[in-house]
């Protein structure tokens, strides 16, 4: 049995990769057809993906460096998560094409079984390590759009408005958990800080539901709010939600609160030595 | 150690402080006699305490701060704590901390407005 040179073998094994390119990728481009997982590319697009593909998987084989790979990885990830494939028809593609390069390996070697099992035992990391490289950039596209989301989402939930000079309105919407309320009360506290509002007005009356968890959270704010030297108005209890108050014994003592958001910033001008009334010109 | 002692002005008839230290236990008793002396000595009619220099509030000031505030008030002083920052004032609450019977305001500025109204009442 010959001894095979593990380099040696490499570097044949990526040029004849590199010049029977357009054999192999049509037979990928064909296997892949058959399952219909091109479908949605068009010709043109199918020639370059394929391509690119093609190159960074030999390139990787030449040069031991999967840089390449990781940035086209990266690249398709993004576009991938966009358009037509989806992941399992692109990570499908690629164990296509891991099959058509075992078959022209089986082709080209079968002839000398020991250089044919040393190719394969060169072949078999770099696959494995594309479809690792590729399926991780999915996964970590897919978790920062989601992270984006969930950042858009944050900051949507905390709509503070400047109703006059000095007084904040904070409409609560949906259900409150521990992340938002802490959230929540962040921005709050910051905004006051930064802006110097002396009154808070926090309408609860877009909340579903007032739990145990809830009230206490909102508490919690408006004392974070107290501590911070403003005051806190709460506004838009619903019956329910009062009847759900007292039930729970939570102690609203000490907090200042109005049945609307209305008599809220009435209270919140009055502090403020001011007074809504019609103008008599009108 | 050398003995830091923190500035307590005396504006009109409130006092004014504030630390720019982080307030060890040991500063933290000094600090409160030192308020109370100076409460008798000009028979301020209210105290402004001013925390925005302040990062670090564990429980022991926390219950410092409160006793300066009840014992003020109990000379005649009222005690109003401003500009607590917003990263504090959140601890504060998580830790389950109340600072019952001390007056809160923004800033300095509300803070002496408060206690010109309160005088007044």
């Amino acid at each position: 049995m010959s001894k095979v040179n593990v380099q040696d073998l490499a570097r044949e094994l990526s040029s004849r990769l590199e010049q029977n390119a357009d054999e192999v990728r049509s037979q990928w481009i064909k296997e892949m057809q058959q399952v219909g997982l091109l479908a949605a590319l068009s010709p043109k697009e199918i020639e370059e993906q394929s391509k690119a593909i093609y190159d960074a998987c030999v390139l990787c084989l030449k040069t031991g460096s999967y840089e390449g790979a990781e940035r086209y990885a990266a690249n398709m990830a993004k576009k991938g998560v966009l358009e037509a494939m989806t992941v399992d028809q692109i990570i499908a593609g690629l164990l296509i094409l891991r099959d058509v390069y075992g078959g022209f390996i089986f082709q080209w070697y079968h002839k000398d079984p020991a250089k044919w099992h040393a190719t394969i035992e060169i072949y078999q990391p770099v696959a494995r390590k594309i479809l690792n490289i590729v399926a991780t950039s999915f996964v970590a596209e897919r978790e920062s759009v989601i992270k984006q989301q969930q950042k858009a989402i944050m900051k949507l939930s905390t709509p503070l408005v400047e109703v006059w000079e000095g007084i904040v309105m904070l409409p609560l919407i949906g259900t409150l958990d521990s992340a938002r309320a802490r959230q929540l009360t962040e921005s709050v506290l910051n905004y006051i800080a930064q802006a110097k509002a002396g009154t808070v007005v926090v309408d609860i009356s877009g909340i579903a539901a007032v739990d145990t968890k809830a009230a206490s959270h909102i508490l919690r704010s408006i004392q974070a709010i107290k501590l911070m030297g403003s005051d806190a108005i709460i506004t838009g209890i619903r019956p329910d939600v009062a009847t759900t108050l007292v039930t729970l014994g939570v102690d609203l003592s000490g907090i200042v609160t109005r049945s609307t958001l209305r008599e809220g910033l009435e209270y919140a001008y009055a502090k403020l030595g001011l007074k809504m009334t019609k103008s008599s010109t009108t | 150690m050398e003995k830091v002692s923190i500035p307590i002005l005396k504006s009109g008839d409130y006092l004014i402080t504030s630390p720019q230290v982080t307030l060890h236990d040991k500063m933290a008793v000094q600090f409160k006699s030192d308020i109370l002396q100076k409460i008798v000595e000009t028979k301020a009619k209210g105290l402004v305490l001013d925390v925005s220099a302040i990062d670090v509030v564990d429980s022991f000031l926390v219950r410092v701060i409160g006793e300066i505030a009840t014992a003020a008030s109990i000379m005649g002083a009222q005690v109003v704590m401003v500009g607590l920052r917003p990263a504090v004032a959140m601890t504060l609450v998580e830790m389950g901390f109340s600072l019952e019977g001390v007056h809160t305001a923004l800033d300095l500025e509300k803070g002496l407005e408060l206690l010109r109204k309160a005088g007044k009442r």
